[in-house]
């Protein structure tokens, strides 16, 4: 006979894993599908040089169009773009970058792990655009409080309210005399710097610090290669009841009563399964009588490398680990206390000492070329935008009318631009940077501010979002569908606004939260 | 149970078998069925050119002229012809997307109908000189934006592509006397079913 299990949780990543790792350590039955494989450490990984590959490192032509990310060492983990496949309008191009794996993308996540803070959460308060959202840093606080052991992040506590201090290890180690000099730069600019702060280990990820906890308690079971096609409702009770899947390799269909659902896919997979679940009780998409479902895409706009310098004293060879190395971080400084440029919100900037510039950068070919990457090894100092990017109510996806994927479920079509607030924003970082590397006495080798496409950042939050408002929002403030009360969505899509921050932190928290709260009501039968 | 457990178990067992024995000369180090097997190979690359699959004589020509400007040998490292640039890229552009073979096609046509027109002869017979000349749009300063004029495109990009075809070579890691990082080793994810 089979198990019956309390809660079924789509997805292994962030958000699947850390409800895994909530209830099951709470005695709550769950069962967990992972529409991609398992990997296997030891099996499916081994050293390469890069001569030794079939495309000596450029990779496979044309397999990537969307993903910068994946390299020829790499590839097999991200997903297959045609088998995968999705549209956007032909001058707007939208890069969505996907890992289907159990682990998802905590596979190959930067690992920076910022808290969000008031300015995000109260965000309307401050300018009076998009909306607050349901929550406070306050009632989020205590569960960063405890994620951030979880993932031995490491990093500075400053005290600004902008950047919430956490419970960090804290990184004393020295700065090198280069990030010394720019430091005291951009203070003189007013523009605040701090170290890096990031989960350490080599892996950090939902494979290693959430799923074996969670499965050492008997409570959890993963499925993997199981593809999500729809959710059933029961239409008299107004709750899911089913989850209905394929086997991603041999597309044998398989049904699973559900009596809770926690769906973690990721951003835009756990939208295009609620608008690939419409009923008759919910036509419009799953949980979406608001008709905001689809709507309110926005993520972080990179401008990589915005400032790319030179530390003089490092050329010809000069560059000891005195002078050059080490990294740091730059959270939001503009727009804290009303509005003083011209664009609202702000932008947080990473920066990095060592290394030598591209190639691309230097104006020389050949031999020349050559000379002077000499001159310059290690001598660089560089410089990348994250900025935020404004929820919007046309930044939106939907369901495609055609295009399906290999397992015949449709397709999403996503529609996301930048706006002139962006792009202002993005000048401002450009000449901010160039102006705090000057002042350090750094040669300016190139900057610009052309942002990458949107999507490229992988840090795509909201189209399921948060709100205290029925009408405005999918979500309570507790992930939870104001629809359907068995129904929690714990991935990005349930974001209101972002910040410069990376999402994954608050991910976390915010999941964490879900399942202690889901916790709760099951005891008081609310569920 | 580890794989490498299940190896020996199996191994265990054909010991025990009697053709095996049998065909088993006491006490010599041939091989038995049930050795585990390391077998030396090499590739194709070592053996065998390359069949050009997609540029014309005279656009390879080309590429093969440009290829000794962009990537000469330099202190002691081999040059983009040593790490056969060329062969290489003539067959990743052969699969590559249409837009870059366009650029590639195009840009090695429109070097050599300039060094005609200018000198009177092919790009692949210029001088260094004559040849920097046409190469200027790699003088200029870096933009973020790729440059709206054709051929400076395909300068930039070639610019690149030789100089990565040369560093990601065998030739290239071999002159770095061994080392991981002038091999450019790194971890390999396989295929996952």
């Amino acid at each position: 006979m089979r198990q019956d299990y309390d809660v079924v949780i789509i997805g292994s990543g962030a958000a699947g894993g850390m409800a895994a790792y909530v209830l099951c350590k709470a005695g709550v039955k769950c069962l967990m599908l992972e529409a991609g494989p398992m990997l296997d450490m030891q099996r499916h990984r081994s050293f390469k040089a890069v001569y030794d590959l079939p495309y000596r490192g450029f990779n496979k032509p044309g397999r990537f169009p969307h993903i910068t990310q994946a390299s020829e060492f790499d590839a097999n983990l991200w997903i297959d773009e045609k088998a995968n496949p999705y549209s956007y309008p032909e001058n707007d191009p939208y890069y969505w970058v996907r890992i289907r794996m159990v682990g998802g993308k905590t596979l190959r996540w930067g690992r920076a792990s910022w808290r969000l803070s008031d300015f995000e959460f109260k965000c309307k308060d401050h300018d009076g655009f998009g909306e607050n959202w349901p929550l406070g840093l306050e009632d989020l606080a205590r569960f960063y409080d405890r994620v951030e052991p979880l993932f031995r992040v490491s990093g500075r506590n400053e005290g600004w309210p902008q950047m919430p201090d956490g419970k960090i290890t804290l990184d004393e180690s020295r700065d090198s005399t280069s990030i010394q000099r720019f430091k005291a730069a951009a203070a003189k600019l007013g523009v605040p710097t701090t170290k890096p702060r990031r989960a350490t280990g080599t892996l950090a990820s939902s494979v290693n610090l959430l799923l074996p906890e969670a499965l050492a308690t008997g409570n959890l079971t993963i499925v993997p290669n199981a593809i999500v096609r729809e959710i059933g409702m029961d239409a008299a009770t107004g709750r899911v009841n089913a989850v209905h899947f394929l086997d991603r390799r041999n597309k044998r269909e398989y049904s699973v009563p559900a009596k809770v659902l926690m769906l973690g896919a990721s951003t835009l997979e756990s939208t295009r399964l609620m608008f690939n679940s419409r009923s008759r009780l919910f036509p419009n998409g799953l949980g979406n009588s608001s008709g905001v479902l689809g709507h309110y895409l926005f993520d972080q706009f990179y401008v990589k490398n915005t400032v790319v310098a030179i530390v003089p004293e490092a050329r010809g060879g000069k560059g000891d680990r005195t002078l050059m190395g080490g990294a740091g971080y730059i959270p939001r400084f503009r727009n804290l206390k009303g509005k003083e440029k011209n664009f609202i919100r702000g932008y947080a900037y990473d920066f990095g000492s060592g290394g030598t510039p591209s190639p691309e950068l230097l104006p020389a070919y050949g031999g020349e070329m050559m000379k002077m990457m000499d001159e310059l090894q290690g001598a660089a100092f560089s410089m990348t935008t994250m900025g935020e990017g404004l929820p919007r109510y046309e930044n939106k996806v939907s369901i495609h009318p055609t295009l399906k994927d290999d397992w015949g479920i449709p397709c999403l079509h996503i529609e996301q631009t930048y706006t002139e607030n962006e792009f202002n924003m993005a000048k401002d970082a450009m000449e901010t940077g160039a102006a705090a590397c000057e002042g350090a006495g750094f040669e300016v080798l190139a900057k610009h501010s052309e942002m990458v496409p949107p999507g490229e950042s992988i840090h795509e939050v909201g189209t399921c979002r948060m709100g205290a408002d029925p009408k405005k929002s999918v979500l309570n403030g507790w992930n939870q569908a104001h629809d359907v009360k068995n129904l929690f969505v714990l991935d990005g899509s349930a974001f209101v606004s972002g910040g410069a921050q990376n999402p994954t932190l608050t991910i976390l928290a915010l999941t964490m939260r879900a399942s202690e709260y889901l916790i709760d009501q099951k005891k008081k039968g609310q569920i | 149970m580890k794989r490498r457990t299940i190896f020996k178990s199996l191994a265990g067992v054909a010991a025990l078998s009697p053709a095996t024995m049998a065909q088993t000369p006491a006490g010599s180090n041939a091989p038995t069925p049930d050795d585990v097997f390391k077998i030396d190979l090499t590739t194709a690359d070592a053996v065998a050119d390359p069949r050009h699959k997609f540029l014309t004589p005279q656009q390879y020509a080309t590429l093969a002229r440009l290829c000794d400007l962009l990537g000469p040998a330099y202190n002691g490292k081999p040059s983009a012809k040593q790490a056969e640039a060329p062969q290489f890229l003539d067959f990743l552009l052969a699969q590559s997307p249409a837009d870059r073979q366009m650029l590639y096609a195009q840009g090695l046509d429109q070097l050599d109908i300039d060094a005609r027109s200018r000198r009177g002869k092919g790009f692949a017979d210029l001088s260094d000189a004559e040849a920097g000349e046409l190469m200027a749009p790699l003088r200029a300063k870096w933009t973020w934006k790729a440059p709206t004029e054709p051929l400076a495109r395909f300068l930039r990009a070639a610019k690149l592509d030789v100089l990565r075809a040369t560093l990601n070579s065998k030739v290239y890691a071999e002159a770095g006397a061994g080392s991981r990082r002038a091999a450019g080793v790194n971890t390999y994810w396989d295929v996952v079913e």
